[in-house]
Parts: structure tokens; C-alpha cells; sequence
């Protein structure tokens, strides 16, 4: 369990395995909703996380890699590239600088 | 960055909108067949293709897969492209019904507000259904291609 402090995040980055494709789908969507927080929203391939991110979004199946690269980043899971909860949550809590955990 | 050509990236030629698929693997053959035809991938780039569906669908919803390549198959890309292709009768996607595959293939980022674009249309049902209708090659690169005031990304100067 990683807490998020959404009034803290300056970074998202999202992350899949080419980093050319799903991950660019969804960090469009989260950089519209995002335009009015001051987030910068990336899309790179799993193994060029960035060490500035301040939380990782990438699908399910990734996640234990982009835990190895992200060290201790918050790494949120997801398993549906449009409309995924657990990304509504993420994003939610920046909109509204609440702390969660995931 | 901000104007590319839709057209050049996404070339009628890899606009197909009547193809049959028995199953996913011969999906994916047919969108990386359609890239290596338009020039735009060398033929390694297909079996990467495979192998990364393997890994993680590349199922996005709305009847829609992007199929694309690990990043070892970056290599075999020779110039950023997208391909659209339209199975009416449908393909069973691990469960899923997909009826479009775009088909990606990129090194850089010149695709990127395409994506972006599709995410948009795929988030509105009514959209989502007239792409999958799409029954020409003009009609599929208008929806596809960002209206000017849908592209505000005042962060995209700042991307490395």
C-alpha cells in the first residue's frame, strides 16, 4: 500500500511496454483533464521512467516491472485503457489535492 | 509538431476498410502486412506485434485495438505510420468483439495527437459507432484528424 498526495503531484507519467501506443492513448486523456492542475502528463516505455515522476500509471500486467525501474515512485495499476477506475482515482485525488491510497 | 500531417502518417493506401480475420493472430498479420506495404515497417516488425499482444492486449474498447510492437520492434520501424483496418464482420479479441484495428507503428511522437484524437471519439459512444462504420477512406481520416481548437497542449513543448 503507497499513499498519493494529489496536491503533490507535478509529474504523471504513463508507462507501457513500447511506450508507442496504449501508453500515449492514456496520457491523453489524463493530460485533458489534467490541463488546469499544472500536471505535466508523459507517455514513455516502461524501462525510461523518469526519476522525477511523482506516480506511474501503467497496465496490470507491467506493473512489477515499472516497480523495478520506478523505485519508490507510486506505481498505480490499470487494466482498461479508457475509463479505468483505478485511474479515475488517481486523477481525481490531483483535481481535488486529496491523499489516497492505492 | 503540432502540424503534422494526418494524411501523411495515416496514407490512404493503409486505410482498408473490408478485411476477414479468424482470429486475432491473423488480425494483427493483416495491420502489419498493411504497414509493411505502405513502407513504413520492415517485415521483422510483425512478429513483434505478435509478441507484444502476448504480453498485453491491445484492446482499447469500443470494438477498437491498437496493435503495435514491443520496444525491440521500434527497430524495425522506418518511418512513424498508422494503419486502419476495418473488419466488418468482426474479430473475437480474447472475448471482445473489435471491428477497427489501427495499427501503429513509431519511433518519435509524430502520431501521438492522432491518438489523442481517437481516444476522444472513443469516449463518446455515437463516435465511437460512426468509426466503426466508417465505410470510406476520406471519412476515416476526417474523424480521425484533431479539429484545431481540440489540440490546446500548452505541456507538449516541455515533453523530452
Amino acid at each position: 500500500m503507497t499513499t498519493i498526495d494529489g496536491s503533490a503531484v507535478r509529474k504523471l507519467v504513463v508507462a507501457c511496454d513500447a511506450g508507442m501506443g496504449s501508453s500515449v492513448m492514456l496520457a491523453s486523456t489524463v493530460r485533458k483533464q489534467l490541463a488546469k492542475n499544472g500536471v505535466t502528463v508523459e507517455h514513455t516505455s516502461v524501462q525510461e521512467i523518469p526519476g522525477d515522476a511523482d506516480v506511474v500509471l501503467t497496465h496490470a500486467g507491467l506493473a512489477d516491472r515499472a516497480r523495478g525501474v520506478a523505485g519508490g515512485t507510486p506505481v498505480v495499476p490499470f487494466n482498461l485503457f479508457l475509463g479505468d477506475p483505478a485511474v479515475t482515482k488517481v486523477v481525481t485525488a490531483i483535481q481535488q489535492g486529496q491523499t489516497i491510497d492505492v | 509538431m503540432s502540424d503534422v500531417d494526418p494524411a501523411a502518417l495515416l496514407a490512404p493506401d493503409a486505410i482498408r476498410l473490408a478485411e476477414q480475420a479468424a482470429d486475432k493472430t491473423q488480425a494483427i498479420r493483416i495491420c502489419g502486412q498493411a504497414l509493411v506495404d505502405c513502407g513504413a515497417v520492415e517485415a521483422a516488425y510483425v512478429p513483434a506485434m505478435l509478441e507484444r499482444e502476448e504480453s498485453v492486449s491491445t484492446y482499447i474498447g469500443e470494438g477498437v485495438a491498437i496493435p503495435h510492437a514491443t520496444l525491440a520492434g521500434k527497430e524495425a520501424v522506418l518511418r512513424d505510420a498508422l494503419c486502419f483496418v476495418r473488419f466488418p464482420a468482426g474479430v473475437d479479441w480474447d472475448g471482445a468483439q473489435v471491428t477497427v484495428c489501427i495499427g501503429i507503428a513509431a519511433q518519435g511522437d509524430g502520431h501521438v495527437e492522432i491518438l489523442a484524437e481517437l481516444a476522444q471519439i472513443l469516449l463518446d459512444p455515437e463516435r465511437a459507432e460512426a468509426l466503426r462504420a466508417a465505410e470510406s477512406a476520406e471519412t476515416v481520416l476526417a474523424m480521425l484528424t484533431p479539429a484545431p481548437e481540440d489540440t490546446p497542449e500548452p505541456t507538449r513543448e516541455g515533453e523530452r
